[in-house]
């Protein structure tokens, strides 16, 4: 009699017999491969967004901290069923490792500082604008330097437009520094060795080294002994510095820790913060002058949705929105419609009221050319800004 | 023409040439050993490849060539900052063991349970940053430490070198790292089993000689484990470095990161990654042969 046990089917019981049980034939391998492939493959192209023509559906937006709208056109997010999914951005790198190479990340709508246009027009990652879906960017909504400008229109397309700015500058604590700093020279006085801070900011630390190193109005395009030269005579600097703050929310810290009495060069709106935080910085006046930045909306090669971005641009200039923005992130408008509903306060960072005569003392600075035979490169001076920093 | 099958020849006909008998247990093994294998290794081949090629804006352009390496054999800037790392690596990989042993003798051989071991570990449950920025608290100018040392009249002004120097880096790193090292080193002394260290005592040793005949060597693994765990993520970490290290407080870390992030220049980032990590590789070896040297590996006692 046969033992009952050899008619029961023997289970694997090791992963290593399962595998070796497992004999697909060529047929269904080549089959099953052929579906997976045809899935992976047609998966990527099944369409996410609305049809076009309709708005709505999903936003994937890149933008610094406090600059999503969500609170300031939370009505028109709501009302036209926008799902909003903002990503916020660290620095402007994080935006460009995200666009570039050959699997480019899905971004509907971002933001980038005046001088990465030119870097990202020759990475070809942006796409023109429609400005037939944007009305509000037009001669009578903008001040004139953010209509139609050189830094956001070339090859008559419109790439991006511009919808906040401001002002960076030499910012300092007046009750422990015991004098008026009129001149970036004034950080070189003793009272503040080792108590300056410099911002690892390239948009507008780099043309404030230049206008220090006497090379202001060629700035970017500087050949490479003339950017050596700038580090050179940068070097007194350095020597003041007691640490290379991160953000401009690390200088708050420093300054209201009491570890600084002075920064170099950071967004104006940090004197706000520390003031909140019973710490009084002002921002200065020097000789040099401040660097202006202005951050506008662009629509990445990879984007999807774009009625919808488009739809998200023109809201970002209506007044409401921009005097919305300008007061929760002290930032200035670059619509002179949204001044009636400003705040006194939203209002102090600029004399609007001498628009013309007061902006045309600001120059907007580009970034150095990603490449170049005669000038130094923006890697140079990144390179540049890394030895220094490293003590050399 | 006809074609024939080798194959055919090495296999009985009843035995699928996919049952070939493999080592038991490599199901287990199968998924981590997969996961390094494509996460780690080839990253790691991928990187090395692309440290060979030129880059243009942001474009990686395969033309083969040296370079990349030639350039970082040359850049002063870059080996100051890697020196610099590799000091905060060795200092608080031999801070971190040097504090985590005694913790981990006391919690395998004395303690009778491991509530110290974990309140060591009870540090992991706040957020890295948390700990920087508490540490910047603590060191600040106006922090604990100088506010009490002011107070105790035992200084008149705060300790420049507290805060944004390279001691304030290295102590806030030492504290990311001691839990590591703890761990690391009471699995390894779990295995040197209390019996040993009586019968050494037993046949006459000293307790020096129990500590460097015996658990010295027989956790050798662990302490080279704790020593080079702690010595590499010091020794490539930028984040501290940068927000506690002050003005000479950069490492190549920050150099590398930007690289990827702000250059694009990935060839470059790739080669100088490469050099970090034989730099690293070649402090490994140099402290497994100080060991040997010593007479605390097993390989000269054991084998």
């Amino acid at each position: 009699m046969a033992d009952y046990k050899s008619n029961i089917p023997r289970l694997p019981a090791r992963t290593s017999e399962l595998m070796a049980n497992a004999h697909p034939s060529r047929r269904a391998f080549l089959l099953a491969t052929a579906a997976a492939t045809a899935g992976a493959t047609l998966g990527a192209w099944v369409p996410r967004s609305r049809a076009a023509g309709t708005i709505g559906g999903e936003v994937e937006m890149m933008a610094w901290e406090g600059y999503t709208m969500q609170n300031e056109a939370a009505d028109f997010i709501a009302k036209n069923n926008i799902d909003l999914r903002p990503a916020i951005m660290g620095n402007q790198d994080d935006v460009t490792s995200k666009l570039v190479g050959d699997n480019p990340v899905r971004l509907d709508m971002v933001e980038y500082s005046n001088g990465y246009g030119a870097q990202y027009d020759e990475l070809k990652i942006m796409q023109p604008l429609d400005l037939s879906k944007i009305p509000n960017y037009n001669a009578e909504s903008m001040f004139p330097p953010f209509y139609e400008a050189d830094m956001w229109r070339w090859d008559d397309e419109t790439w991006s437009i511009p919808w906040v700015w401001g002002l960076d500058t030499l910012i300092y604590n007046p009750d422990t520094v015991p004098f008026e700093i009129k001149s970036y020279k004034d950080l070189l006085r003793p009272e503040l060795t080792g108590r300056v801070a410099m911002l690892d900011n390239p948009l507008t630390t780099f043309p404030q080294i230049a206008k220090v190193a006497g090379y202001g109005d060629k700035y970017p395009l500087l050949t490479a002994d003339e950017m050596a030269d700038c580090f050179e005579k940068l070097k007194p600097y350095r020597d003041q510095t007691k640490v290379y703050a991160t953000s401009n929310g690390d200088v708050v810290s420093l300054f209201t820790s009491g570890e600084i009495d002075a920064c170099f060069c950071v967004w104006n709106g940090v004197t706000v913060s520390t003031t909140e935080q019973n710490v009084r910085t002002i921002a200065a006046d020097p000789i040099e002058g401040g660097a202006v930045w202005a951050d506008s909306w662009f629509i990445p090669h990879t984007a999807e949705n774009l009625d919808t971005v488009h739809a998200l641009i023109n809201e970002a200039l209506s007044p409401e929105v921009q005097a919305g923005m300008c007061t929760a992130t002290a930032s200035n408008t670059v619509s002179p419609l949204a001044l009636p509903l400003m705040s006194d306060d939203a209002k102090q960072y600029f004399d609007y009221a001498n628009f013309k005569d007061e902006f045309a003392k600001l120059k907007i600075y580009g970034l150095p050319p990603l490449t170049s035979d005669e000038h130094a490169t923006y890697a140079d001076w990144i390179q540049a800004w890394a030895d220094f920093r490293a003590g050399f | 023409m006809s074609v024939d099958f080798p194959a055919r020849r090495f296999y009985p006909a009843t035995v699928n040439p996919l049952s070939i008998r493999l080592p038991r247990g490599w199901g287990l093994a199968t998924p981590p050993v997969a996961f390094l294998l494509f996460f780690f290794v080839l990253p790691a081949i991928t990187l090395f490849v692309t440290s060979f090629f030129a880059a243009q804006a942001f474009q990686i352009v395969p033309d083969w060539n040296v370079g990349n390496y030639l350039r970082i054999f040359k850049a002063a800037g870059f080996w100051k900052a890697n020196f610099q790392g590799l000091t905060n690596g060795f200092f608080v990989a031999t801070i971190s063991v040097l504090l985590a042993f005694p913790a981990a003798f006391y919690v395998v051989y004395r303690a009778k349970t491991n509530l110290i071991l974990y309140m060591a570990l009870l540090s992991w449950f706040s957020s890295y940053l948390v700990r920087i920025f508490a540490w910047r608290t603590i060191l600040g100018t106006n922090g604990m430490v100088n506010s009490a040392l002011i107070n105790l009249g035992l200084i008149d002004a705060p300790l420049d070198f507290l805060i944004f120097s390279p001691t304030a880096a290295i102590i806030t790193l030492v504290h990311i790292m001691v839990p590591f090292a703890l761990l690391i080193l009471v699995s390894a002394l779990q295995d040197v089993k209390a019996e040993y260290l009586e019968a050494a005592r037993d046949l006459g040793a000293t307790r020096w000689q129990v500590l460097t005949r015996v658990i010295l060597p027989m956790c050798h693994k662990g302490l080279v484990g704790a020593f080079m765990f702690s010595f590499i993520l010091a020794a490539g970490d930028f984040i501290i470095p940068q927000l506690m290290g002050g003005r000479d407080g950069i490492t190549s870390g920050l150099l590398i990161s930007g690289q990827f992030r702000s250059v694009g220049n990935w060839p470059l980032g790739s080669a100088m990654a490469w050099t970090l990590m034989s730099c690293l590789l070649i402090v490994y070896l140099l402290f497994v042969g100080l060991l040997y040297v010593a007479r605390l590996s097993p390989g000269r006692r054991y084998h």
